[in-house]
């Protein structure tokens, strides 16, 4: 009876097409094993072995891969925010309403991406702690620590920028106290304020600038920035454990 | 059998080698590694991940059907609320904005702030207590009294500073103080607090715990952490209507509409 499917299976698993895809078998086997982590795209920043060490939870707390896994999640649920949400003071207010109340599932995608949002902020938070006071921006580390430092900076923006897009209430009074902040730099204050905000009061400008920067040029600049930590982790020997 | 797939050495080249990469010893490869110091990442790393990413998953998906996120009225430039908040993880610089010049604390305090923290690898240099949390038992006790001391600093400034104004504070600073109510209550003093307090942190504990470099690093960090928690906290919970003061049970609700009186 189930010689059939077996068959199909064995036939799929060494067609042309198949092999063109996988280019080893079921990882059961130390080569199998190795292969599957370093022939695929999303594996291959990992190491094919890495230290016990390095699986400890107590040691990790999974902070950092926490962190990355809830910038994905923002990156899905914000992509999918911006089919229904305008930049615009007209039409931001009323389509976060019509995701709350019109789109199917629109706020639950809303809420999902706040939680997470504020989520990111405290396992990036934890992350650099843990990081810190387990050494493991010694040599070789220094510049990587100065990285996850600016990912850090990075990560504020990004809540920060996304805070105002609602343009209710809550976030109009919120980025004010950031624009008064921003005025108040020494020497450059006005100037500063005027490039950030696109005017001398919080309008139409800001919010396009702020969501300019929320969706386009801080994700891509986090992007960057988590390329060159993850590729300086692996070149750096991995996660950090007693030498 | 399968044929052997991608490329083929030519014939007679069989035995040739290509140079891969060059590599320290002291990063990718430990000479010394044991075969049972390491684990295959499939399927012992990945099978961590997968279960991290689906408990987190499965969390968010709970909080987010649990809890809508906060929406208030359209926004009026009329309508000030009263206090008006920052998110909370700013809340922390604008509970220190109370406390200096706001240039002080809004950019300058964090932005060297920021640049010391990237400056700690190059301050720091030795590998002492690499992949070991706190890096010693002192490590550990030094950790605890930076935290203890800069809690109870912190939260005893701020308790002193709404003493002080409540008592008329600023109408002496104008009357009496150099530079009235600007040089000495926004810059001299709360300069000196901190870099006073953190010298004296350090201090403290090369006397007390004999600190190394690394750990009196230890006692500096411990001490921001402890400070942007006290302030995050005391900035989220204890902040009422003009920014007053409140224990945490007794803060009034925030007035919605407070239209400023010309």
């Amino acid at each position: 009876m189930l010689e059939i499917p077996a068959q199909i299976w064995q036939k799929t698993k060494t067609s042309y097409i198949w092999r063109s895809l996988f280019r080893h078998g079921y990882p059961d086997s130390r080569k199998n094993q190795s292969l599957a982590v370093f022939t695929n795209v999303f594996l291959h920043l990992h190491p094919v072995k890495v230290r016990r060490h390095a699986l400890a939870i107590p040691y990790t707390w999974c902070m950092g891969g926490l962190t990355f896994f809830l910038f994905l999640v923002l990156t899905l649920t914000g992509t999918l925010l911006m089919f229904y949400y305008r930049p615009t003071t007209e039409w931001a207010y009323s389509d976060i309403k019509d995701l709350e109340t019109v789109v199917v599932f629109g706020q639950l995608l809303r809420n999902m991406h706040r939680w997470a949002a504020h989520g990111m902020v405290i396992t990036v938070f934890l992350h650099m702690i843990r990081v810190f006071y387990t050494g493991s921006y010694k040599p070789p580390r220094e510049f990587n620590w100065v990285v996850g430092t600016l990912l850090f900076f990075f990560t504020i923006l990004l809540s920060y920028t996304g805070y105002l897009l609602p343009w209710d209430q809550l976030s109009f009074w919120a980025v004010t106290v950031g624009y008064e902040i921003a005025r108040a730099t020494p020497a450059i204050g006005d100037e500063f304020a005027f490039v950030l905000f696109g005017g001398f009061q919080l309008g139409p400008n800001a919010l396009l600038r702020f969501y300019v920067l929320h969706v386009v040029g801080l994700p891509l600049t986090v992007g960057f920035l988590i390329a060159i930590h993850f590729w300086r982790i692996r070149k750096d020997g991995g996660i950090t454990g007693p030498l | 059998m399968t044929a052997p797939r991608g490329p083929q050495p030519f014939p007679g080249q069989e035995k040739r080698l290509r140079l891969l990469a060059f590599v320290r010893q002291d990063s990718i490869v430990r000479v010394d590694k044991r075969v049972e110091d390491t684990a295959m990442v499939w399927p012992h790393l990945l099978v961590i991940e997968f279960i991290a990413a689906m408990l987190w998953s499965i969390g968010l998906f709970a909080i987010s059907a649990a809890f809508n996120a906060p929406l208030q009225d359209h926004q009026t430039p009329d309508c000030t609320p009263n206090p008006s908040k920052a998110p909370w993880y700013l809340l922390n610089l604008q509970e220190l904005l109370l406390h200096m010049d706001k240039g002080l604390a809004g950019v300058v305090v964090p932005t060297l702030w920021l640049v010391f923290m990237a400056a700690i690898p190059y301050i720091d240099r030795s590998r002492e207590g690499v992949g070991i949390w706190f890096t010693s038992p002192n490590g550990k006790r030094i950790t605890i009294f930076a935290a203890v001391y800069s809690t109870l600093l912190t939260f005893s400034l701020i308790l002193l500073d709404a003493f002080l104004k409540a008592h008329g504070y600023i109408e002496f600073a104008s009357d009496y103080f150099p530079g009235g109510k600007q040089l000495f209550p926004n810059y001299v003093i709360p300069i000196a607090i901190m870099i006073g307090l953190s010298v004296l942190l350090v201090v403290i504990v090369k006397r007390l715990y004999g600190a190394s470099t690394r750990e009196w690093m230890i006692a500096i960090y411990t001490g921001w952490v402890a400070t942007y928690l006290v302030l995050t906290v005391v900035g989220t919970s204890m902040r009422g209507p003009g920014m007053d003061l409140f224990a945490p049970w007794a803060v009034p609700a925030t007035h919605q509409c407070f239209a400023p009186t010309k």
